[in-house]
C-alpha cells in the first residue's frame, strides 16, 4: 500500500540550524494495517508524516502509494489518496465556514470541483446522519461556523471529514495531543472505530505510550531520523508500556555511552 | 434631487468595485492594489470599444474580461513567483498605467458622442415616461436619470446574486476556504495557488466591470480615474459590515452594496456642505484607518483592564 525507500531530508542544509530530520527511512505498510509511530521529540516522526503527505519534497528516496510513485506529486494531488488529521485542531477545518460547508469540501477531496451546488440535499442528509453518530449534538448545528466549536469537536469533525471519502491512507499526526484528556479519549476511540469499520490503512504519530500499546497492529519507534524498532504481530500484542519505556531508556543509555566513549577517545588520542 | 440621484447611481455602480474588493480583501485577506489599475483598464477598454461603435454589452464585457486577466496576472506573480501579494499588486497596477495609456491612445477618452448604456438608458427613459420631468415624492426628476439609476440598480443586484450563487458552488466554497484555511484546502485536494489566481481574477473582473460602467455613466475614461479606488472600495466594505454584520455571505455582499451607496451619499452631502473635493481621499484614508484600528483599540481597552 505505502512503500517508503531510503527517505532522507535535511532542513536548512549548510547552516547552523541544519537538521537531519530523516536519515534513510525504509518502511512498507500492508493494506489495512494500522501503524503507530513513536519517537522522542525531534526524532523525525512528524517529518515522516509530512513527507508522505507531501508538505515538502524529500531530498532523497522514493514514496509509492497505492501503486503510484507519488514522490514528486504536490500535496493537493496526493490528497486524492490521503485523508489527514493534524495535531492542531484549528488546522483541519475552515473556522469561518459552517460545519456543512466544511463537509461539502471534504466530500470532493481529490475530485474535480465544478459549478455544482456545494450543499447538495443528498450530502446534507448523509451528513446529518454521520454527525449524529458522533453523539455530540452537532447534527442540529450544521449551519454554525466551525470556529465556534471546541477543539475536541473540531478534531472529531476533521476525522470524519478526512474519512468521508474512503482514503487509501489515513495520516493522524498526534491528533489528540492538543486536547484535554476527556476529548483525547473520545477522539482516539472514534478514530479506532472508523479505522476498524472501514479497514483503513493508517499511519498514526503519537507520543502517548498508552495509545501506542492500546491501538494499532504495529509500532515503529523512531530516533534521530531512523526507524530503530519495529514491533508487529504477536510481539506488538504482548507489548506493554513498561517495555516501550525500557526501549527508550536503552536508546538513551546507548547514546550516553556513545558520548562517554567519544570523550574517552578524545582524551586518549587528541 | 439630482445630487441625490447621482450619488445613488454612482454608489450602485461602485458597489461592483466594493464587491470586488470584498472578494480580495475579506475572502482572501489580500489588499489587492491591482484594483486601482484594473478599474481604469475596464473603463479604458470599454471606452475605446464604444467609441469604435461596439455595442455597450460587448464593450462592457470586454472591459470586465481585461480586468480579470490583470487580476489573474497579479495572482500568478503572487503565487507562482512567491512575491508578496501587496508587491504583486503594486507591480501590476504600475504596469497597467502604461497599458491603459496605450489602450486609450491618450490620457482621456470622452464618450459623449458614443452609444453607451448611459445614452441607451436615457432614450429608454424618454420612451417610457416622455421628455418632461417626472415627480417622485414631489421632486422633479428627469426620466433619463431615473432609467440610468434603474439600470445601475439592476446591475448591482444581478452581480450580487450571481456572486452569492457562485460562492455556494463547489468551486466557490473551495475558494472561500482558501482564504480561511489554505492548509486544510490543500489537505482536501484543492490547489491553493489556482484558487488564489481565480479569486483575484474574479475580484478584478468585478472591479473592471465597475470601471466600464463608471466610464459610461460619467461620459469619459481617464488614465487617472483609478487612483485611490481600492481605499474607496475598502471604505464601502467596512461601512457595509457595520450595517449588516459579517455573519453570512449574503449579508456581507448586501452590505458591500449598501455600504457603497451610503458612502457615496455621505460624500455627496459632505461636498454639498462645502468640503474641499481635494480633501476627499485624505478623509477616506483616515476613515478606513480608524475603522481598521478602532475595533482593536476597543478590544484592548475592554480586555486589558483587569491585567493592569
Amino acid at each position: 500500500m505505502l512503500e517508503l525507500q531510503g527517505l532522507r531530508q535535511t532542513f536548512n542544509p549548510g547552516t547552523v540550524n541544519e537538521v537531519r530530520a530523516l536519515q534513510g527511512v525504509d518502511l512498507t505498510l500492508d493494506e489495512g494495517s494500522f501503524i503507530v509511530v513513536l519517537g522522542t521529540n525531534g526524532s523525525g516522526k512528524s517529518t515522516l508524516l509530512n513527507a508522505v503527505a507531501g508538505s515538502f519534497f524529500v531530498d532523497e528516496g522514493r514514496i509509492r502509494l497505492d501503486g503510484h510513485d507519488v514522490t514528486r506529486w504536490p500535496e493537493h494531488r496526493r490528497a486524492s489518496l490521503i485523508g489527514r488529521v493534524f495535531q492542531n485542531p484549528f488546522s483541519g477545518t475552515a473556522p469561518g465556514m459552517s460545519i456543512a460547508e466544511n463537509f461539502a469540501l471534504a466530500a470532493r477531496r481529490g475530485r474535480a470541483r465544478g459549478l455544482g451546488w456545494a450543499l447538495a440535499p443528498d450530502l446534507m442528509g448523509a451528513l446529518r446522519e454521520r454527525v449524529a453518530g458522533l453523539r455530540m449534538g452537532l447534527e442540529n448545528r450544521l449551519d454554525n461556523a466551525i470556529g465556534s466549536l471546541s477543539g475536541g469537536q473540531r478534531q472529531a469533525l476533521t476525522l470524519l471529514m478526512a474519512t468521508w471519502l474512503r482514503p487509501r491512507l489515513l495520516l493522524l499526526d498526534e491528533h489528540t495531543a492538543a486536547l484535554d484528556p476527556k476529548s483525547a479519549d473520545q477522539v482516539i476511540s472514534l478514530s479506532d472505530e472508523v479505522i476498524r469499520r472501514d479497514g483503513l490503512t493508517t499511519l498514526m504519530v503519537t507520543h502517548s505510550m498508552a495509545q501506542a500499546v492500546a491501538y494499532g497492529d504495529r509500532i515503529i519507534m523512531m530516533h534521530r531520523g531512523q526507524v530503530v524498532h519495529d514491533f508487529r504481530g504477536a510481539e506488538k500484542r504482548r507489548l506493554r508500556q513498561e517495555d516501550l519505556i525500557d526501549r527508550f531508556d536503552e536508546i538513551r543509555r546507548r547514546e550516553q555511552l556513545d558520548e562517554g566513549a567519544a570523550a574517552m577517545l578524545r582524551e586518549l588520542y587528541v | 434631487m439630482t445630487l441625490l440621484l447621482g450619488a445613488l447611481t454612482l454608489g450602485l455602480i461602485l458597489s461592483l468595485l466594493a464587491m470586488g474588493v470584498y472578494v480580495s480583501f475579506r475572502i482572501f485577506s489580500i489588499p489587492d492594489i491591482t484594483t486601482d489599475g484594473s478599474i481604469t483598464l475596464g473603463a479604458a477598454v470599454a471606452a475605446v470599444l464604444l467609441v469604435g461603435g461596439t455595442s455597450p454589452i460587448f464593450a462592457t464585457a470586454a472591459g470586465a474580461l481585461a480586468g480579470a486577466v490583470a487580476g489573474a496576472l497579479a495572482g500568478v506573480i503572487h503565487t507562482r513567483f512567491k512575491i508578496n501579494s501587496l508587491l504583486a499588486g503594486i507591480l501590476v497596477m504600475t504596469a497597467l498605467y502604461s497599458v491603459n495609456l496605450h489602450v486609450m491612445g491618450r490620457s482621456n477618452v470622452p464618450l459623449l458622442q458614443a452609444n453607451s448604456f448611459a445614452t441607451q438608458g436615457e432614450r429608454l427613459g424618454q420612451a417610457l415616461f416622455g421628455a418632461g420631468p417626472l415627480h417622485v415624492l414631489g421632486w422633479p426628476v428627469t426620466p433619463g436619470d431615473l432609467a440610468v439609476l434603474t439600470l445601475a440598480f439592476l446591475a448591482a443586484v444581478a452581480a450580487g446574486v450571481v456572486l452569492y450563487l457562485f460562492f455556494r458552488t463547489d468551486v466557490g466554497t473551495a475558494m472561500r476556504a482558501t482564504g480561511d484555511n489554505p492548509q486544510m484546502v490543500r489537505a482536501l485536494g484543492a490547489d491553493v495557488d489556482r484558487y488564489t489566481i481565480l479569486g483575484l481574477a474574479l475580484s478584478n473582473g468585478l472591479v473592471a466591470l465597475s470601471g466600464a460602467l463608471l466610464a459610461q455613466y460619467q461620459g469619459f475614461a481617464d488614465a487617472q480615474m483609478g487612483i485611490g479606488m481600492i481605499v474607496w472600495g475598502l471604505a464601502s466594505v467596512i461601512i457595509g459590515e457595520a450595517l449588516t454584520g459579517t455573519r453570512s455571505l449574503g449579508l456581507a455582499l448586501a452590505g458591500a452594496v449598501l455600504g457603497s451607496v451610503l458612502f457615496r451619499l455621505l460624500v455627496a452631502v459632505a461636498l454639498r456642505w462645502g468640503l474641499n473635493p481635494n480633501d476627499l481621499k485624505l478623509i477616506t484614508a483616515l476613515f478606513v484607518f480608524s475603522a481598521l484600528v478602532l475595533p482593536r483599540l476597543l478590544a484592548r481597552r475592554r480586555g486589558g483592564a483587569p491585567a493592569a
